[in-house]
């Protein structure tokens, strides 16, 4: 589904990315890991194509997006779950989905009320992330767990093929990590998820593979198992985390 | 019978509107009232406009009076050209010579964002007043353009003051109605996007920089409409309709009625000329009141008289 190669990036003298070559088969599940700094959330505003690569070759489905700006990446079925929130703060929850479903129809319709069906399919999100009730709300007005809710539901109503979720479960609570973590595991098959996150619990529950992004390089990558088993990996991440 | 108190209330303040110089014709200022109502809604017009930028698409254009201008001239001269006076060809003429403007300079600065977007808008439309100042056998240059010829339409003669009002009252009203269409179409959704979080907007596959540009050429067409009325009305264009201070006059009617509201601007644009027209005949310094009226909003009610309204009608509910 998602392939790099050779990718690299850099700020000023900084090497962000200094060659990341990685491949996920389509309806994979992978995580990547790795220590702060290492390059994870870089890699995917690349992928996204909010950033441009310095070097190196993105393909999505087999096709050369490199370069390509984000609106076309997401057009053919990217879609993003930023680690910091972006959501449109002041409209309401039901809103903020209904925009992403809007998306696939397009801005040009200037003369019709929305129809009711994106209105529907946006509640129906709402509900299967655990908002149902919370669809009047302005997005700004709701707990920070509430707030990845939405934005995990804003990133589905894309309808993606391929789901970059940037620690989607960043300061949540334990019981709101289990409930989002039981989301994303029973998302259908067919979508290939790229995930980062720091909470190995979840990593396990969620990745069939892992990738370990050390430095802006990929330094292992695996079965959960034979990563734990890596004594590189256990040195520069792991054993840090565990200690 | 809830469901239709609201639009017939509309009717009936658009009926008296556009019958406003009939039934105030016993008044003994109805004249001059009815002049300064029309200017109000052409000012209101032009504010409607930039709201659809500044208000829903968050873009501050501090350069609006362009296609305001543009609209103005382009009526003017093509009527005197062409020797006609076609209103159709007038406002045709108008539309043109301000989409094509807007698509110009749109192009460039809807690529830049806040401050830097608020800067290129001005710049441009300073190049455009320096434009208008020196054609001189074009516009007239600081002479400016006079003898508009006022237009007809299917026989129907808008020479007349009191016709030419309910011209104007007619545009005005249909410029509200077709913002308040758009305001809650999917197009206007996705301008509030724009301005709620534009990288959002991109991740979601919209074309943010297509959307931009679509909003300013759209709003500039609008502009260029109101240019048109204006030159209709006073049947004289000069370089002050495509001036700096004509684009703060709609930018100040914005913010004083209410940024992203449908009446704001209409009640920004109303309180801007009353204190500009009206108030000086019985205020000394009234130029300075405006100011003073600006100020107090941008400190105290940001949300301006919209706002205002909203919150007052909030607390007589509960």
């Amino acid at each position: 589904m998602i392939q790099t190669h050779e990718l690299r990036r850099e700020f000023g003298g900084i090497k962000a990315l200094a060659g990341v070559t990685l491949h996920v088969a389509e309806g994979e599940r992978r995580a990547i890991i790795g220590p702060n700094g290492a390059g994870k959330t870089t890699l995917f505003n690349v992928l996204t194509g909010e950033l441009e690569p310095t070097a190196g070759v993105v393909r999505l489905a087999g096709e050369d997006v490199t370069g390509r700006r984000p609106h076309e990446l997401a057009r053919r079925g990217v879609a993003r779950m930023y680690q910091r929130n972006e959501l449109f703060d002041r409209l309401p929850a039901r809103d903020n989905v209904a925009i992403s479903v809007a998306a696939a129809a397009g801005p040009y319709r200037p003369f019709r009320a929305p129809p009711a069906s994106e209105l529907a399919a946006a509640d129906q999100l709402l509900e299967r992330v655990g908002l149902g009730a919370r669809g009047g709300v302005p997005a700004r007005a709701l707990s920070h767990g509430e707030r990845r809710q939405l934005e995990l539901a804003v990133a589905l109503a894309q309808r993606p093929r391929l789901l970059l979720l940037d620690e989607p479960t960043a300061g949540m609570s334990p019981a709101e990590t289990g409930r989002i973590t039981q989301l994303i595991a029973t998302l259908d098959r067919s979508l290939t998820l790229v995930i980062v996150e720091h909470d190995m619990a979840v990593v396990l529950r969620l990745a069939e593979r892992i990738t370990v992004l050390h430095e802006g390089r990929v330094i292992a990558e695996g079965t959960p198992a034979q990563v734990r088993g890596d004594t590189l990996v256990n040195e520069v991440y792991l054993g840090k985390v565990v200690a | 019978m809830k469901r239709f108190a609201a639009p017939a209330v509309a009717l009936v303040v658009a009926a008296l509107l556009v019958t406003f110089p009939i039934w105030s014709a016993p008044w003994e200022s109805s004249r001059y009232a009815t002049t300064i109502l029309r200017d109000m809604l052409v000012l209101a017009i032009l504010a409607l406009s930039l709201d659809l930028l500044v208000g829903s698409a968050g873009m501050p254009s501090l350069g609006h009076a362009a296609y305001f201008g543009a609209g103005a001239y382009a009526a003017a001269i093509a009527g005197q050209r062409l020797g006609s006076d076609d209103l159709l060809l007038g406002l045709g003429a108008a539309i043109l010579v301000s989409v094509v403007l807007a698509l110009a300079i749109g192009v460039v600065a809807v690529r830049a964002a806040g401050i830097f977007f608020l800067m290129l808008t001005l710049a441009f439309a300073q190049l455009v007043f320096a434009l208008a100042f020196q054609a001189t056998d074009i516009t007239g240059g600081s002479n400016g353009f006079s003898g508009v010829r006022r237009p007809m339409l299917f026989g129907l003669d808008f020479n007349g003051p009191d016709a030419l009002f309910q011209l104007v009252a007619v545009v005005f009203l249909l410029v509200l109605l077709l913002l308040w269409r758009i305001r809650s179409s999917a197009y206007g959704r996705a301008l509030v996007g724009l301005r709620e979080n534009e990288r959002r907007m991109r991740a979601l596959g919209y074309d943010t920089t297509r959307l931009k540009l679509s909003a300013f050429v759209f709003a500039g067409a609008i502009a260029g409409v109101a240019g048109a009325l204006q030159a209709y009305s006073i049947r004289f264009v000069s370089t002050n309709d495509v001036g700096v201070a004509r684009s703060v006059e709609a930018f100040v009617s914005v913010l004083v009625g209410g940024a992203s509201t449908l009446l704001g601007p209409v009640a920004g644009a109303i309180v801007v000329l009353f204190i500009e027209r009206v108030l000086p005949s019985y205020v000394p310094y009234a130029e300075t009141v405006l100011g003073l009226v600006f100020i107090v909003f941008v400190l105290a009610a940001r949300q301006g008289i919209a706002g205002l309204v909203r919150v007052a009608y909030a607390r007589v509910r509960s």
